[in-house]
């Protein structure tokens, strides 16, 4: 099944007196389980993408269904708890609450599900920091982390609430090489042994690289998609109208 | 008592009430750190609630000074805290006095004294006459008492010049100020009293001017003598009182005291009054109402220029967290939540605010009235005073409530125009 459905998806921003079309009729499906990047210039509408998959942004027109739901309709309140349960974000500034230490970082997402009690959220949390390695540092506050570590703790609290899907736009945008290769390792090897889908931004070739599926976007549409396999990529340049029923799947060929 | 909460709320009510109770924790936790760790800025708002906090403290302890002074100098002056007299005396009490005599001691008084609360019970007699020296003759409202109990039933009373009364059949009066002004009396002078006696003939004698003495009520000094009950009681011939004048430990123990006292009594036909509802207190009850009239203007005044001096601050609170807003939001936050987290926030302000503005207000009180605050003669009263500063618990709870709903209130608009930020936008600002 299929957890992101975006058919004919196109959003527009008013821009003094003529309008910005971020995303053009955009029509893509990612099933379960992918590490999905998406690519392109500056401006293209990667992170406009991202939003309306986040269910933080409506597109102007078009269908959404996130995890089976179709967002269209749905009062702020009913998105937010879908925010809530089924996704969670990661993002490029790391937006740590600044007053919360580490572990009461990773724990504020729990704190509105009434079925946890105290031990639970207490053992999740404490797991959640051992996967990023920051077992040791649960008591301290954001401003004594590194960057690096800072998003660990962002993605520790991205999967706390065991989300099905994580969405981090530029997520090593502000980390140096190494730490950046490291922070996409540890989403990687999350995605294999979970099974998280993870969806990200990037316009950087390495970053690419570690994903299984690509989607290029220029100027709001969908221009490429690919798929790796067995370290290869299969790329499928996508003509302007023909991506409308497009499944990045169905549209890698086989080689 | 759990196995009665249990029976009183159903189990998965109470669970609900718990994560609430969680929830509320949660967000007062948050907002005192929030709050706390904007140094600068909370402080800032901070002294403004503090200052007004101890300004309205100052403002409405100088009137609670003057209630309490005027309330408790009327009461251990003349008024007592309870008056037990014959039914009809006040109303016709002044035209026909000797109507109403009741007996100076009776089973009820023995009673009456052997309640822990009463301090003292001072038998009085009230008449009216002419007093003169030499060519000099005026009507004066006469009080006998007994002196020795009257040390604690008129400890409001200042003796100027002379002394007071020596004893309950001494042959010597004590002069209101404005009365000894008037016939140009002087201490150890003998004037002559006459009045109308039981019987209905008229009486006279001669007494010694003790001493000259002032109350807080100047109508009653330009009036008032005071005279040993035996005395008073020579000179009209009767043997009974008036009046009943109990005197209870504290001001606050008077309803207590008449609800106990009233079955108990045996004499039929008394009349029980309390304190305030004697025509000597109307005077007091108008001032109260008309002065915490003025009070509450006051007050609206600073918690205006509370709202005023911390909204600003408190919006720029909510733009500088943009990105945390949206952070929020976008973790699955509803706008609700945002909202009830920003007014937490003033609400944490307000009660921080309050706290410290109460201990700085009390603290200022204290020393104003060890300075003191020199007063003319209020109208109707006879001298000058000092004043002080009276801050009681209640207005120290009214203060701290009322820092707590004006951060709230200051907080309202930013708080709601946080939890109607479009996420996205809210993001961008994000550093
Ligand atoms: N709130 C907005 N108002 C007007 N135009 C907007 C708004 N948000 C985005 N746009 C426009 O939509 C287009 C896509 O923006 P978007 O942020 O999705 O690009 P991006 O691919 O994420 O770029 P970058 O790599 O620089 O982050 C851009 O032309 C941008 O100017
Ligand atoms: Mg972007």
């Amino acid at each position: 099944m299929s957890i992101v459905v975006l058919e004919h998806v196109s959003k527009e921003y008013r821009l003094g007196d003529h309008m910005v079309r971020a995303l053009d009729d955009v029509t893509l499906s990612f099933e379960s389980g992918v590490f999905l990047a998406i690519a392109g210039p500056s401006g293209s509408g990667k992170s406009t993408l991202l939003n309306v998959i986040g269910c933080i942004d409506m597109p102007s027109s078009g269908r959404v269904v996130i995890a089976g739901h179709d967002i269209s309709g749905q009062t702020p309140d009913q998105l937010a708890s879908l925010r809530a349960r089924t996704i969670g974000f990661v993002f490029q500034t790391f937006n740590l609450f600044p007053v919360l230490t580490a572990e009461e970082n990773v724990e504020y997402p729990l704190l509105q599900m009434e079925e946890l009690d105290k031990v639970d959220r207490r053992e999740r949390v404490k797991e959640m920091l051992e996967l990023v390695q920051l077992g040791k540092f649960a008591k301290h506050r954001p401003s004594q982390l590194s960057g690096g570590q800072r998003q660990r703790v962002a993605i520790a609290r991205a999967l706390v609430t065991r989300p099905e899907l994580v969405l981090a736009d530029e997520p090593t945008a502000n980390l140096d090489h190494k730490t950046g290769e490291g922070i996409l390792a540890l989403m990687r090897d999350i995605n294999r042994r979970y099974k998280t889908t993870f969806i990200f931004s990037t316009h950087d070739k390495k970053v690419i690289d570690a994903a299984d599926r690509l989607v290029g976007i220029e100027d709001g549409t969908v221009r490429i998609l690919g798929v790796r396999k067995e370290g290869q990529w299969a790329i499928t340049n996508v003509a302007r109208r023909a991506a409308a029923t497009t499944d990045t799947e169905a549209a890698a060929p086989k080689r | 008592m759990l196995s009665f909460l249990e029976r009183l709320i159903p189990v998965h009510r109470r669970e609900q009430l718990e994560h609430a109770w969680f929830l509320a924790r949660q967000d007062l936790m948050l907002a005192s750190r929030n709050v706390f760790r904007q140094r600068r800025r909370t402080s800032v708002s901070l002294i403004a609630i503090i200052g007004g906090v101890a300004a309205m403290l100052l403002a409405s302890g100088f009137f609670e000074w003057n209630y309490d002074t005027m309330r408790e100098g009327a009461i251990r002056a003349r008024i007592g805290h309870v008056q037990i007299t014959r039914e009809g005396f006040a109303e016709g009490g002044t035209a026909d006095p000797l109507r109403y005599l009741m007996a100076e001691t009776s089973e009820d008084r023995k009673l009456i004294e052997a309640f822990p609360q009463v301090d003292t019970l001072a038998p009085r007699l009230s008449f009216t006459g002419l007093i003169s020296i030499g060519d000099s003759t005026t009507s004066f409202a006469g009080e006998g008492v007994d002196p020795e109990r009257e040390k604690k039933a008129s400890g409001a009373l200042t003796i100027l010049s002379g002394q007071d009364l020596s004893g309950i059949d001494a042959n010597e009066i004590t002069v209101g100020q404005g009365l000894a002004d008037n016939l140009k009396l002087q201490v150890g002078q003998t004037v002559v009293l006459l009045a109308n006696t039981g019987s209905g003939g008229i009486n006279a004698i001669e007494v010694k001017v003790a001493g000259i003495f002032a109350t807080i009520t100047k109508a009653y000094d330009d009036f008032a003598l005071r005279i040993p009950l035996k005395t008073s009681q020579r000179l009209l011939r009767v043997t009974g009182v008036h009046t009943w004048l109990v005197l209870l430990e504290r001001t606050g123990q008077t309803d207590s005291f008449l609800d106990k006292l009233r079955p108990l009594l045996k004499t039929p036909g008394l009349s029980i009054v309390p304190w305030y509802e004697t025509a000597a207190a109307d005077f007091y009850n108008k001032t109260v109402s008309l002065f915490s009239k003025q009070v509450l203007v006051v007050k609206l005044m600073i918690a205006f220029i509370i709202v005023l001096s911390i909204s600003n601050t408190m919006m720029t609170n909510v733009r500088e967290r943009y990105g945390e807003i949206g952070t929020l939001m976008a973790l699955g936050d509803t706008r609700a939540k945002v909202l009830r987290r920003f007014l937490a926030e003033g609400a944490v302000l307000g009660f921080a605010g309050g706290v410290i503005g109460s201990i700085v207000g009390v603290g200022a009180a204290r020393f104003i009235s060890w300075v003191g605050i020199p007063m003319p003669p209020p109208p109707g009263m006879a001298n000058s005073f000092v004043a002080g500063i009276m801050v009681t618990p209640g207005l120290v709870f009214e203060a701290i409530f009322l820092s707590v709903t004006t951060a709230v209130l200051a907080g309202l608009y930013p708080a709601w125009k946080a939890s109607r930020l479009n996420i996205v936008d809210a993001l961008r600002h994000a550093r």
